[in-house]
C-alpha cells in the first residue's frame, strides 16, 4: 500500500496505556486506589514496560526499574508483561477500526493507521471521524490519541507529540478548500460521493506539514532510539531544525535514516505500509444513523452499497467473483455475508437476488444483538467483463441462456452452499470410483474432458450410480473363479439369469489394492448390477469377497 | 412450445428404483438443448440408491457438459432447487425425491408446473408415491429383461405403464429399449394401446403435445 498520493488523509491513533488499560479492562486491575504497572525481564533487571494514569501521576516513567519504582511507590500493583495479550487487543481494536476504512494497517506495539482517504465525509469530515473514534475508544477504556494529516508520518507525530490533535489551522484551511468539513447528512442513496477535487496545489507539496510538524521534537520522526541519540549529539532537538541543516551533513546511517523519516512525513517520499487484510479493489462503505437491526434493513443497505459498488466496477471493466457484505455490530463484533459466483457479476439486480437468498439462510441467526451500525460491501476476488459483441441472434440467444444458468447456479450456491451445486468431471484412473468426480459448477474447469459418446451398440459397460463404499454380498458361485448364480443383497436374494465377465481391474499396488473382477448381471425381474470379486480366486487363503459397486438403470 | 411441461415417473413396484431413474434419464437425455440437464436430489436418495456416477452417466447419452446435480440436504430444498432450476430456458430438470415423506401435494406440483411453463422447460418428476398430481403423465417402470443373445446383457430396456394421461387413455404398457447412441427409445413389444405408441417418438403422447 503505497502511502504518497497527494490527496491521501491519513489517521494515526496512539494508545500510550495499551497494556494497563487492558489489564484494567479485563477486571485484573488492583480493587483499591494503587497504581497499576506492567513489567518485563531487559538484560537481566525487571524494568517497567507500561504505567496506568495514577502510577505516572506518582512520577512512575516507563522503562525505570521495577525495583526503583517499588521504592517511590510500595504500594504499586506490578504485573508481568503479555506482548501477545497486548498484541491481540490492538488487533481487535484494528478490526474494529475497518468499519470507517476497509485499510488498516497495524503499527504495533501500540499505533495503528487508517487510511481514510475519501471516507470523512461519511462521517461528518474529518474531526468528527476522529472524535468518534477517540470517543468510542474512550468508552471502551482506552487512552488514546488520534490525529489526521496527508501522510503517516505525519499523522503519527502530531498524535503522539501535537499539544492539540485536531488540524492545524494550515492544514484546516487547506480542508475547507476541499470542500470537508462540512456536515455532511447521508444523502439516501449516495454513499461514497465522487472525491472532491484535488485542492490547487500548495506551495512545495506539502509546506503546511513543514510548517507544523517543524516544533515537534525529532522523536516525532519515528526515529529508532540510536538514530535520535545520534542526531541529538548534533544539538538538533526539533524537526524544524532538522529541516534547515544541509542534507550533505548526513551520510551516517542514523542520519539517513532520520532524513528518509522526514520525507515521508513531508509527503515527498512515498512509505509502503501493509494494510492488516488486503484491501479490496472496489468497496463501499456506509454508517447509519440509527443502528439496524432486521434482514429487510440490511437488505436495503445492501441495495445501495451494490448500487454503489457498480458503477466503480463498470469503471475497471471488471465483474465481482467474489463479494462479502461486513456488518459492523454495535457490540464491535462483525457478521460477514459471503457472495459467490460464477462468472464476474456487478449487475445491481442479480447482486441482490443472491443476498437475499443469503439472509434467507442466515436470516434468523444474523445476531444482531445490539444492531448494526455501519456496513461495507467488498469485492473480495474481481475478473473482467467481456462485453460480448452483438453479432448473431442465436449466438445471443445461446449467451442469454448460458447466462441464465450461471445465474441460477449462482442462487442456488448461495443458499445450499457451493459443494451442493456440482458439475462432473472425469479423471485418467483405473479405479472405478477415481474415474469421475464432482467439482462446484461455480468453479471454471480445470481442462475440457473429452467429450465421451455413448458407445455404439449402447450396451452399458458402467453403471449410473456407484455405490461409495462398495456394499458387500453374498455370493453363490458356479465355479470358484466364476460368475455369480445368486446372491443376497440388502436381506433379498436375487436369481442371476444373465452375465458378462469378468473386466478384469487391477488395483493400485501402492496402496494395496486387490486386482477385482467384475460381473455386469441380470436377475430374473431384469434389474442389473455391476458386481465384483475382490482378489483372485486362488490368490489368498481366504474367501474372495464380492460386492455390488453399481447399479444399471 | 412445451406442451407438456411436468410428468411424473415411479417405479412400479420396491427395488425398481433404478429403472424408474434410468427412464427418467433417458427421457431427459432425448430432451435435452444447450440448456442442458439439471438433477437435483434429495441427500438421502442418493445414498440410499448409490451416486450419480458420471462415467456410466455420459454412456447412458447425458452430455456431461450440461449436467448439473444438486445434492439438497432435505426435501424441501430439493423442491426448491428445482424450482430455481426450471427458470432455466428450455432445460430438462429432474427433481428425485426419495421414498420417505408424502407425496407431493397438488399444490406443489401446480407450482412445478408453473415454473416449467413460464420458461419453456420440462420438470421430471421422479417420486415413488403417487398422489394427486399436476402431471400431464404418470409413467410406473420396471425393468425389462435384455433384449440380447443368452448370456448378454442389452441394452437398458424398461417397461413403461402409463398410468395416468391427461390428454387421453391411459393404462398402456410399452416395453422399451433405450438407445444411448441415439438417443431414443425403441419399442420392442407391444401390450395395449397402439395409438400412443413412442416409437422414434414420432407418436411420443409426451412429444405430440411438444408444437
Amino acid at each position: 500500500m503505497t502511502a504518497g498520493s497527494h490527496n491521501a488523509r491519513w489517521l494515526a491513533i496512539y494508545l500510550p496505556r495499551l497494556s494497563t488499560d487492558r489489564l484494567i479492562r479485563s477486571g485484573r486491575a488492583p480493587a483499591d486506589d494503587r497504581p497499576l504497572a506492567t513489567y518485563t525481564k531487559e538484560a537481566g533487571a525487571f524494568q517497567l514496560t507500561g504505567v496506568d494514569a495514577r502510577a505516572s501521576a506518582l512520577g512512575l516513567r516507563l522503562a525505570m526499574s521495577l525495583a526503583d519504582a517499588r521504592a517511590i511507590q510500595p504500594k504499586l500493583e506490578a504485573v508481568e508483561a503479555e506482548p501477545e495479550e497486548d498484541a491481540r487487543a490492538l488487533d481487535n481494536i484494528a478490526a474494529w477500526c475497518e468499519r470507517f476504512t476497509p485499510i488498516v494497517v497495524l503499527d504495533p506495539p501500540e499505533g495503528l493507521f487508517l487510511d481514510i482517504t475519501g471516507c470523512p465525509h461519511l462521517f461528518g469530515g474529518e474531526e468528527a471521524l476522529r472524535k468518534l473514534i477517540v470517543t468510542h475508544l474512550n468508552a471502551q477504556g482506552f487512552t488514546v490519541r488520534a490525529a489526521v494529516a496527508g501522510t503517516p508520518g505525519a499523522a503519527w507525530a502530531f498524535a503522539r507529540y501535537a499539544r492539540k490533535q485536531t488540524l492545524s489551522l494550515a492544514e484546516r484551511v487547506a480542508a475547507k478548500q476541499r470542500g470537508e468539513g462540512r456536515s455532511n447528512k447521508q444523502a439516501p442513496g449516495r454513499l461514497n460521493a465522487p472525491h472532491p477535487p484535488p485542492p490547487a496545489p500548495r506551495g512545495g507539496g506539502g509546506e503546511d506539514l513543514r510548517a507544523t510538524l517543524s516544533p515537534l521534537p525529532i522523536e516525532a520522526l519515528r526515529l529508532e532510539p540510536d538514530a535520535a541519540a545520534f542526531i541529538r549529539r548534533f544539538g538538533l532537538k526539533t524537526i524544524g531544525q532538522l529541516t534547515e541543516i544541509p542534507r550533505s551533513s548526513f551520510t551516517a546511517r542514523g542520519g539517513e535514516h532520520a532524513m528518509l523519516h522526514l520525507d515521508q512525513a513531508l509527503g515527498r517520499v512515498p512509505e509502503v505500509l501493509t494494510p492488516r487484510r488486503p484491501p479490496p479493489m472496489v468497496f463501499a462503505l456506509r454508517r447509519f444513523l440509527e443502528p439496524i437491526f432486521t434482514a429487510d434493513a440490511v437488505l436495503e443497505v445492501a441495495q445501495v452499497l451494490c448500487e454503489d459498488a457498480a458503477p466503480k466496477l463498470e469503471l475497471r471493466g471488471v465483474g465481482m467473483l467474489a463479494a462479502e457484505l461486513v456488518l459492523f455490530g454495535v457490540d464491535g463484533r462483525d457478521r460477514i455475508l459471503p457472495i459467490n459466483v460464477s462468472r464476474p457479476l456487478r449487475d445491481v439486480k442479480a447482486l441482490m437476488r443472491l443476498f437475499r437468498e443469503k439472509l434467507n439462510v442466515v436470516g434468523e441467526n444474523l445476531n444482531a444483538e445490539f444492531g448494526f451500525e455501519a456496513a461495507r460491501l467488498d469485492a473480495v476476488r474481481t475478473a473482467p467483463i467481456e462485453e460480448r459483441a452483438r453479432a448473431l441472434v442465436s449466438l445471443e440467444e445461446a449467451a442469454a441462456g448460458a447466462e441464465k444458468i450461471s445465474e441460477i447456479v449462482d442462487i442456488l450456491s448461495s443458499r445450499l452452499g457451493g459443494k451442493r451445486v456440482l458439475r462432473p468431471q472425469l479423471h485418467e484412473e483405473h479405479a472405478p470410483e477415481r474415474a469421475a468426480g464432482w467439482r462446484s459448477a461455480l468453479g471454471k474447469e480445470k481442462k475440457k474432458a473429452p467429450e465421451k459418446k455413448p458407445p455404439a451398440d449402447s450396451v452399458m459397460r458402467r453403471p449410473v450410480r456407484l455405490y461409495a463404499p462398495a456394499q458387500a454380498i453374498e455370493v453363490m458361485a458356479g465355479v470358484p473363479d466364476g460368475p455369480p448364480i445368486r446372491f443376497r443383497w440388502r436381506r433379498v436374494t436375487r436369481e442371476v439369469v444373465r452375465s458378462e465377465g469378468p473386466e478384469r481391474i487391477a488395483g493400485d499396488w501402492q496402496k494395496r489394492e486387490m486386482t477385482r473382477d467384475y460381473y455386469r448381471v441380470e436377475d430374473k425381474q431384469g434389474r442389473r448390477y455391476w458386481l465384483y470379486r475382490e482378489g483372485l480366486y486362488g490368490e489368498s487363503e481366504e474367501k474372495p469377497r464380492w460386492y455390488v459397486h453399481g447399479l444399471f438403470a | 412450445m412445451a406442451g407438456a411441461p411436468l410428468h411424473e415417473i415411479g417405479p412400479a413396484a420396491t427395488g425398481y428404483e433404478a429403472s424408474a431413474l434410468g427412464f427418467s434419464l433417458a427421457l431427459a437425455a432425448s430432451w435435452a438443448g444447450p440448456a442442458g440437464i439439471f438433477w437435483a436430489g434429495e441427500e438421502a436418495a442418493f445414498s440410499e440408491e448409490g451416486a450419480p456416477y458420471p462415467v456410466g452417466l455420459a454412456q447412458y447419452g447425458v452430455a456431461l457438459d450440461k449436467l448439473i446435480v444438486i445434492r439438497a440436504k432435505k426435501r424441501e430444498q430439493a423442491l426448491w432447487a428445482a424450482e430455481q432450476a426450471l427458470a432455466a430456458p428450455r432445460a430438462v430438470v429432474i427433481c428425485a425425491l426419495g421414498a420417505h415423506g408424502k407425496p407431493l401435494d397438488l399444490k406443489a406440483s401446480r407450482r412445478l408446473l408453473l415454473f416449467a411453463e413460464r420458461s419453456h422447460s420440462r420438470c421430471l418428476l421422479l417420486q415413488p408415491a403417487n398422489g394427486p398430481s399436476a402431471a400431464w403423465t404418470r409413467w410406473s417402470i420396471s425393468p425389462a429383461e435384455s433384449n440380447a443373445p443368452d448370456d448378454e446383457l442389452g441394452p437398458p430396456s424398461f417397461v413403461a405403464e402409463l398410468t395416468r394421461n391427461r390428454a387421453g387413455p391411459s393404462g398402456a404398457r410399452f416395453t422399451l429399449d433405450w438407445n444411448a447412441h441415439d438417443r431414443r427409445f425403441a419399442q420392442r413389444a407391444l401390450v395395449g394401446d397402439l395409438s400412443a405408441a413412442l416409437v422414434d417418438g414420432s407418436a411420443d403422447p409426451i412429444r405430440a403435445r411438444a408444437g
